[in-house]
């Protein structure tokens, strides 16, 4: 890991004053450390700032760091062992659980690069947002045509379920999208190890459609979201 | 989350809810989404010898987008398109008491008044002071 090691050496143990050369515990006392501050995600567990990630090592990974952190070892340390233990447990259980999940994963990747980047502007796909608002009216007006049996509750509930099935695969393919551009990403990190210039335009490019995928994305599942339950509420 | 009264007010009695058919030539349609969540707003204008007459909206998303784009057609009525463009989501927030995880709907809002506003000129080709 890039510079990890210069910003361990930083800080001081909180229990004897020496510089903390290990990572989460001081060399010298033993004594458990926070997890620096400006550590992200990907650092809490050793990893580069990839969106491939083998969620079997990751697991192992989590392991490993829970045992070592957990608050049940710590049970006859001081209060401040204590705090610690418990403060880096929860932030290990929180960057799992967003490293675990892709989708979330590739949520945080884009703030945490958009700090580097400075905010790309979310890009609101403007043929999207009509499609979404028409079918938003469709399920009003479903939803106001009461619940006795007529064509046109029948006709407009069909118009739904058709709906329902279409935004569902093109979530999918939003999503399929997305996680192509996962390796992409990966490959651009490890070439930016050796080659500095002319990335930035790449790397601003990808994390913008990344943008622009997940937020696609979202506004599907909100309005699948609305007709899902529309649909079960007012059932024939 | 407790709503503020505002908020709850525009919520239970929305103001100028619905819609102008969007091909007539006085009309501008802004249509905004906020990706966060996923809330889609429509906000549209009737415009008259380059004042609003009159606005609409319709809004799916929560209780504070709701009132923002209620609040933003009250306001806009009778302003200038000028004047109108004017409105800042601050003053929506500030008008509704939106606590800091909801003001991306205010934003949404003053995103939607641009955007009806910009459409309007560009189908208009006026600048709106006519």
């Amino acid at each position: 890991m890039l510079g990890e090691k210069d910003s361990f050496a930083k800080s001081l143990c909180w229990n004897c004053h020496s510089e903390v050369g290990g990572e989460y515990f001081c060399d010298r006392c033993i004594k458990i450390q926070p997890a620096p501050s400006q550590f992200d995600y990907f650092q809490r567990f050793g990893l580069p700032r990839h969106l491939t990630i083998d969620l079997q090592d990751l697991e192992r990974r989590f392991h490993e760091l829970s045992r070592k952190f957990h608050p049940d070892f710590f049970q006859r340390g001081s209060d401040q062992e204590k705090a610690i233990s418990l403060e880096n447990s929860a932030l290990l259980n929180t960057a799992y659980r967003t490293l675990r999940d892709p989708i979330l994963r590739v949520g945080y990747l884009i703030c945490l690069e958009e700090g580097a980047v400075k905010d790309i502007p979310a890009k609101a796909p403007p043929d999207l947002l009509e499609e979404i608002l028409e079918l938003q009216e469709t399920l009003e007006e479903y939803k106001q045509v009461g619940e006795t049996a007529s064509k046109k509750r029948t006709d407009l509930r069909k118009v739904l379920l058709a709906e329902q099935e279409r935004i569902g695969s093109k979530e999918m393919v939003f999503e399929k999208e997305l996680f192509s551009l996962f390796e992409e990403w990966d490959r651009m990190q490890d070439q930016r190890l050796l080659e500095k210039d002319g990335q930035q335009a790449h790397r601003r490019s990808l994390l913008q459609r990344m943008k622009d995928l997940l937020s696609a994305r979202t506004y599907l599942r909100t309005v699948l979201q609305d007709m899902n339950e529309g649909l079960r509420e007012h059932h024939p | 989350m407790a709503y503020s009264n505002k908020v709850i007010e525009h919520y239970n009695n929305p103001r100028n809810m619905g819609s102008f058919p969007k091909d007539e030539k006085e009309v501008g349609t802004g249509v905004v989404g906020a990706p966060e969540c996923g809330d889609v707003m429509k906000l549209q204008i009737k415009v008259e010898a380059g004042r609003i007459v009159d606005a609409k909206f319709k809004t799916f998303g929560c209780g504070s987008a709701i009132a923002s784009s209620s609040l933003a057609t009250e306001w806009m009525k009778g302003k200038t398109l000028d004047e109108a463009e004017k409105i800042k989501n601050t003053e929506i927030v500030q008008e509704l008491s939106l606590p800091p995880v909801k003001i991306h709907c205010s934003v949404l809002a003053e995103d939607a008044i641009k955007a009806a506003i910009t459409d309007y000129r560009k189908k208009t080709g006026s600048n709106g002071s006519v």
